[in-house]
């Protein structure tokens, strides 16, 4: 049946019947077959116009209706609605655009016309495939997410809250408040700022029905008007709402960096409150990254921590938490190789902290000034009872931390003293022995038993402890008998008289059993037991030389003691390696040695030595002590017994370390755990600690019955430097803009004095070197972790491991209101700002005149005096092509706020600098008049630069404003002592990934688009999007307000409305024709396509479709349509507009 | 400062004739600008003025100049030291927050003004470069003395007298020459070089004006642009 189709072409005034020949168009479509009726009017879409569709529709049957005339944009709607009244379905109006796409953009009026034609005939040959169609209803959710919490979403929350429906307000820092709260006064009235913005912040926090998210940032939004799914990231605050703004922690806070409410002119600690008036009130912890000493460190060692109290002077506190997390302090303070340095960010600088001589210091302070410490209580009690095997550093730390668990714990060692390697390992020069007593006290102290003289496999077996035989009967066993055994060299001549590995050497001096020392003495191997053996020899009275394979870049051994080595007089032959111990009567006569050259990188990544050929010498020595490396002793296992009912056994490497599970550090045997260095190897004390305390929290885990998985002492991965790629904190400055400071070495006694003897060979900083070396310590991640805060918090607000938390939230509409950033005036370099003093951004000039600023709202310049002329200069970087092209719109009437401001605080002169003076508000002009009639100087014209007038006498300070001053013509040179500059107001830096979040558009300035500048300045092109407030472009508060009420009614007239109605176009899929390609799944910007796996076809969920046809163009059977735009009505369209 | 115009008009929106041709073949130098056209943005701030160095010394500001040809007095601008004293430093340009190539533009001035044969009565700024020019065509390089004995001679003897004891002091210490330097070996390309230049039109680059006469008041450029193949002195 043929269609009744009714064409009606626009003048629009004469918009577009100026270009277009608006008669001639509609008699040429009255020409075309299905059209009825052809028509012109002055202006169709006026009542009188739409009275004509509607008449003709009743007067002439007709069944489709095309208008030619503007965008769609503008009145699509109001010819839709027309064409229903009139009892035609809304779907089979089409309109022509002859105005924006036509009239307005040609000047050659044939050509326009023959435009419009073709345009024209498109739309009413289209019009004719048109199906009518019904749009679908959704229901909407009446709650409502606020992004961002200034004054703009302060006041749209509370509007919605007030009508009864519930808010999720959602705000970055941890305060709301947004940058009005960093003002004084407000222009014009002059209120205070904080005066009008508190009892709002204040009102928020009472409502019931908003939830108040800070600290927080919308990561994710998915689904559409009505029915968002908001994904909400959560900051740790690190300080629980039981706080009472006491600030009690805030005294004992070593961190002191600067605060950005304050804009950066006043220090805050690392625990704070934003400002006195924040809501909510709580404090917050500013906490990065985890400082990289603690990270490195295998038992997590609060270094970071300690090295900021040792700079307040806090030598008892630091000491307290050294002990925290280390059951072994003076040990690791003499010791410990410290990873930790190697990874300190002051290496970037110029040379790591001594992190370990630090810790010494602390100890070393502790036993002279306090003395005996007593451990901390039990956390619990328990019935189980747990054997550790070796009172090494491994199992001492699992021994203290089982204990300090609520464990009973027995410490089986094979010598008579306690410590492992470190009583038998360890040269005492290094670490006295009552040093390491005092150390093992404070463990037995904690509960721990140690029974010495009691080796596995001699006097008990494993076995025995499991199962409760000859009197033990223990639940767990923590195997840590480390690697006592010397490795050998493989050459002829080792088993001669005089040649003895240097574990056994060190352990005979140490426990004064009888061993002889040569005069001529050779140790091989570059490690660290190697220097303690050689150190040892000479302390006998030898002559040592090492002899070492590789070069020293290669060599495993610390830096420092190879360095003390040295200078005590040791010999190091570098590339020498033995190929035969010679022997006279059985006696080391000497070593023949070959010389090496490095060749090709080998697994560990050092250059693999080889032999040159010929090389061979000999070397006279009559000892030789082969220190290359360590391994276990494992002879106190048994062998498996012949038919064994394959109970779990031990088992183990090639290296005869014992098996176990890296994660759990569980054996293969039920209840057995290792740790040290018969799982490791020979390493050093602080990662056999670290196995100890795995291991201990495992057995914890194990004894418990629970999964052992979530280790809390687990190291985290190894990423020591993200987060500090470039500084150590967001306040700090680079590495490379850091001043240097020279480490402070460890005072050593004389080298000729110290072989000697046995005593000490560090002698421990003083306490004015030790606060000046933690002085050098960066405060990595601002918070250190010194726990201090935790310990005076009476109400126990604190939790430092408090998580990240992310959150699914339903809301029904989305209101950004995140507001503006001020642009860094330092880009432009004629201002000075950042290199001269008293050169200050509004900002930054806010605060100096708030009185919670940094002078307490004196107006004072950097040397504390009044100043005596203040220049305010307009437009910095705001109506500037090579910054930004807008007015920033705020600027002229704060501008005229100060120079109020400072003429009633200060005797000072005010130079004001503008080019035109924008005073466009309510009561704005009169403001202006009011402030030239306190005398300000206004001076029509932009400042070319500001230089300094010179650097003594009357001129030091003064800083000269060149400009024109356009009005006389004349070039100016203003001496002044203050000048204010008025940056461009920005779009927030991160503007651009909340637009993507949320699907708003930007506009060329960056500024969240509104969907229609005029006529709809708060939605946005996304259905149930709102913005309001400075991300939308510069706005003053007032501007902010109006726009954040109008967006809140914008939003409520769809909550009461209920439901809402959502166009029908949208892609539908023939189900006989989908092949099951599933192509269409992900293509899908809006995830509206599902999989039914029934049926083995694509589904659309019609709710999420926007109707885009992304899914329709790519659908390689053609079984996806377009409802709207159909393959017949676009190729028909096409046709069209090539016909004419 | 406004000159009246020895023609005076009465027909609403046109120029007086001088004033119109003397428009035109400005707007017709200002086309070869890349970006000239900007000119028409200016919104009076006095940054170029107020970053001048030798401001101090103009009769008219460099942002006067812009005023002067808006108020359709080009004839004043010409008349003005302002454009022979620019010493070309382009900090105006660099600064000017509506991106008008200041510098460019006083040297479009220059041109205008030597080729419409006007010259200051009592400076002679203007003969400067045509002085040095022809030093560097004679000897390849700048000659001091020579350059200041001639500039001063053709404009104003008397100051010769005043600057002698400066040239002698200079002299002494060997800070200018007697005698002309010479260079030998490239004269002959300097020399073609010159006569290459001398021979060329200002150059012209393509480029794409930003300007859209509806968003501005000025629509001159558009018809310099649609007619820039014809003489300027022919345009009405």
């Amino acid at each position: 049946m043929p269609e009744k189709i009714g064409f009606y072409v626009c003048h629009c005034g004469i918009n577009i019947s100026n270009t277009v020949d608006v008669e001639s168009v509609r008699d040429f479509i009255a020409g075309e077959s299905q059209v009825e009726i052809s028509r012109d009017y002055k202006f169709m879409c006026s009542n009188a116009g739409q009275n004509m569709i509607k008449s003709d529709i009743a007067e002439y049957d007709l069944t489709r209706v095309v208008v030619a005339a503007c965008s769609p944009l503008m009145h699509e709607l109001t010819f839709r609605t027309a064409c229903e009244e009139a009892g035609l379905n809304r779907y089979l109006f089409q309109m022509a655009n002859i105005r924006e796409q036509c009239a307005w953009v040609h000047d050659d009026r044939a050509a326009a016309t023959d435009k419009a034609k073709a345009l024209s005939l498109a739309a009413v040959r289209r019009v004719a495939l048109h199906q009518p169609m019904t749009p679908r209803q959704v229901p909407i959710n009446p709650r409502t997410l606020v992004v961002g919490a200034g004054i703009a979403g302060i006041q749209a929350a509370l509007e919605l809250a007030d009508s009864g429906n519930e808010v999720v307000l959602v705000e970055r820092e941890p305060t709301i408040g947004g940058q009005m709260a960093r003002f004084d006064k407000t222009f014009p009235t002059l209120d205070c700022s904080s005066c009008i913005l508190t009892p709002k912040m204040v009102s928020v926090s009472h409502r019931k029905n908003i939830r108040l998210l800070t600290c927080s940032e919308v990561k994710n939004v998915e689904g559409y008007m009505g029915n968002f799914t908001v994904t909400v990231k959560t900051r740790p605050r690190y300080v629980t709402d039981v706080c009472t703004s006491c600030g009690e922690c805030v005294k004992v806070c070593p961190i002191n960096v600067p605060s950005v409410f304050d804009m950066m002119m006043q220090d805050r600690t690392a625990i704070h409150k934003v400002f006195p008036q924040a809501v909510p009130g709580t404090f917050v912890i500013e906490k990065r990254e985890r400082p990289p000493c603690k990270q490195a460190c295998p038992i997590h060692q609060d270094a970071a921590g300690y090295i900021a109290l040792v700079r307040e002077g806090r030598f008892a506190e630091a000491a307290k938490l050294v002990r925290k997390e280390n059951p072994l302090p003076f040990i690791c303070g003499r010791v410990c190789y410290h990873p930790c340095e190697s990874q300190c960010n002051r290496g970037s600088v110029d040379e790591p902290l001594a992190i370990r001589d630090l810790k010494r210091f602390l100890m070393d302070w502790e036993r002279e000034n306090i003395g005996e410490v007593e451990p901390p209580p039990k956390e619990n009690d328990f019935e189980e009872s747990v054997a550790v095997i070796g009172s090494g550093p491994a199992g001492l730390t699992a021994a203290f931390d089982l204990a300090r668990m609520g464990y009973k714990v027995t410490v089986f060692e094979k010598h008579n003293v306690a410590g492992g390697m470190l009583a038998v390992g360890l040269p005492t020069y290094r670490c006295p022995r009552d040093i390491l007593e005092h150390d093992i006290k404070y463990i037995e102290k904690m509960g721990v038993r140690i029974e010495t003289g009691r080796e596995l496999g001699k006097h008990f077996t494993l076995d025995d402890l499991l199962e409760g035989k000859n009197g033990y009967r223990y639940d767990a066993v923590f195997i840590a008998t480390g690697a006592h055994k010397g490795f050998t060299l493989d050459v002829p001549g080792e088993h001669l008289e005089g040649v003895i590995s240097g574990v056994d050497y060190l352990r005979n001096i140490n426990l004064g059993l009888e061993q002889k020392t040569g005069r001529k003495v050779a140790v091989i191997g570059g490690g660290n037991t190697a220097i303690d053996t050689a150190r040892t020899a000479r302390r006998e009275g030898a002559e040592v030389t090492i002899l070492y394979r590789r070069t020293r870049e290669e060599m495993p051994a610390e830096e420092d003691e190879l360095a003390d080595a040295i200078a005590e007089g040791v010999e190091v032959r570098y590339l020498t390696a033995p190929v035969e111990i010679l022997g006279e009567r059985e006696q080391v006569r000497g070593v023949r040695c070959i010389t090496m050259q490095l060749g090709e990188p080998d697994a560990s990544g050092r250059r693999r030595p080889v032999p040159v050929p010929g090389s061979e010498h000999d070397l006279e020595f009559d000892q030789v002590i082969v220190s290359i490396s360590q391994q276990p002793d494992v002879a106190w296992y048994p062998k498996p017994a012949e038919g064994s009912n394959g109970a779990p056994r031990l088992n183990f490497t090639k290296w005869d370390t014992v098996q176990v599970n890296a994660e759990t550090m569980q054996t293969d045997v039920p209840g057995v755990f290792a740790g040290g260095d018969i799982v490791l190897g020979p390493a050093t004390v602080v990662e056999a600690m670290g196995q100890g305390r795995r291991a201990a929290e495992a057995m914890h885990k194990y004894l418990r019955n629970d999964p052992l998985q979530d280790f809390e002492t687990h190291m985290p991965p190894a990423n020591p430097r993200k987060g500090f790629e470039e500084k150590p904190h967001p306040y700090a400055p680079r590495y490379e803009d850091t001043p240097r400071e020279e480490r402070i070495s460890m005072p050593q006694r004389d080298a000729a004095e110290r072989i000697r003897d046995y005593r000490e060979v560090n002698l421990g900083y003083s306490v004015e070197q030790a606060q000046r070396e933690a002085s050098r310590c960066l405060n990595c991640g601002v918070c250190v972790e010194c726990y201090e805060c935790e310990r005076v918090c009476e109400p126990g607000a604190i939790v430092h491991n408090m998580k990240e938390t992310e959150e699914e939230i339903e809301v029904g509409q989305i209101l950004a209101t995140t507001g503006f950033d001020l642009m860094d005036p330092s880009v432009m370099p004629q201002y000075g700002y950042g290199k001269l003093d008293n050169v200050y951004t509004s900002l930054e000039f806010e605060r100096i005149v708030n009185a919670t600023g940094p002078t307490g709202g004196k107006i004072l310049l950097k040397n504390g005096k009044e100043p005596r002329a203040v220049a305010i200069l307009h437009c910095i970087g705001s109506r500037d092509e090579r910054y930004h092209r807008y007015c920033s719109r705020v600027c002229c009437m704060y501008a005229l706020k100060f120079a109020h401001l400072v003429k009633e605080r200060t005797s000072a002169e005010v130079y004001q600098f503008y080019i035109d003076m924008r005073a466009f508000g309510k009561g704005y002009e009169e403001f202006y008049s009011r402030v030239l009639d306190e005398g300000a100087n206004v001076i029509r014209g932009r400042v070319a630069e500001i230089v300094e007038a010179g650097w003594s006498g009357e001129e030091a300070g003064v800083l000269l404003v060149h400009c024109e001053d356009t009005l006389i013509g004349k070039h100016r040179e203003i001496p002044v002592d203050m000048v204010i500059l008025c940056p461009a107001l920005v779009p927030k830096h991160d503007a651009g990934d909340l637009a993507r979040t949320l699907s708003i558009s930007r506009s060329p300035d960056g500024f969240f688009l509104e969907r229609h500048p005029k006529l709809d300045p708060v939605a946005t092109a996304t259905d149930g999007v709102m913005v309001a407030g400075a991300c939308q472009g510069p706005k003053d508060i007032p501007d902010s307000v109006a726009q954040a009420s109008a967006a809140a009614a914008r939003i409520l007239s769809l909550i009461s409305k209920g439901e809402v109605e959502i166009d029908p176009v949208r892609a539908v899929i023939d189900e006989e024709a989908c092949g099951g390609c599933r192509i269409c799944n992900d293509l899908c910007p809006y995830k509206a396509i599902t999989w039914d796996e029934e049926r083995k076809i694509s589904m659309v969920n019609e709710a999420l479709c926007k109707g885009c046809g992304t899914c329709v163009a790519a659908c390689p059977a053609s079984a996806i349509t377009g409802m709207g735009f159909t393959n017949d009505q676009i190729e028909m369209e096409l046709e069209a507009l090539l016909e004419v | 400062m406004v000159q009246k115009s020895p023609d005076r008009n009465y027909t609403p929106g046109k120029l007086p004739l001088r004033e119109r041709a003397l428009r035109m073949a400005f707007l017709q130098r200002i086309h070869d600008i890349p970006g000239g056209e900007k000119l028409h943005r200016c919104i009076q701030c006095g940054t170029c003025s107020g970053s001048c160095p030798v401001s101090w010394a103009m009769d008219l500001m460099p942002r006067e100049l812009i005023a002067h040809f808006r108020a359709g007095d080009i004839e004043t601008i010409l008349h003005s030291r302002t454009i022979w004293l620019c010493a070309s430093c382009y900090a105006c340009t660099e600064r000017c927050p509506q991106g008008i190539r200041v510098t460019d533009i006083i040297y479009s001035l220059k041109r205008l003004a030597i080729d419409s044969d006007i010259t200051l009565e009592h400076d002679g700024a203007h003969k400067l470069p045509q002085i040095f020019v022809d030093i560097i065509n004679k000897y390849g390089r700048n000659h001091e003395l020579g350059l200041m004995m001639r500039y001063y001679l053709r404009t104003n003897p008397l100051q010769l007298l005043r600057m002698a004891s400066l040239g002698l002091a200079m002299m002494k210490r060997r800070r200018i020459t007697f005698t002309p330097p010479r260079v030998e070996k490239a004269l002959k390309d300097i020399r073609l070089i010159i006569a290459h230049a001398e021979r060329l039109e200002v150059p012209k680059e393509i480029f794409s004006p930003e300007y859209r006469p509806d968003t501005v008041g000025y629509r001159a450029i558009d018809k310099v642009s649609s007619r820039s193949s014809k003489s300027p002195s022919t345009t009405e």
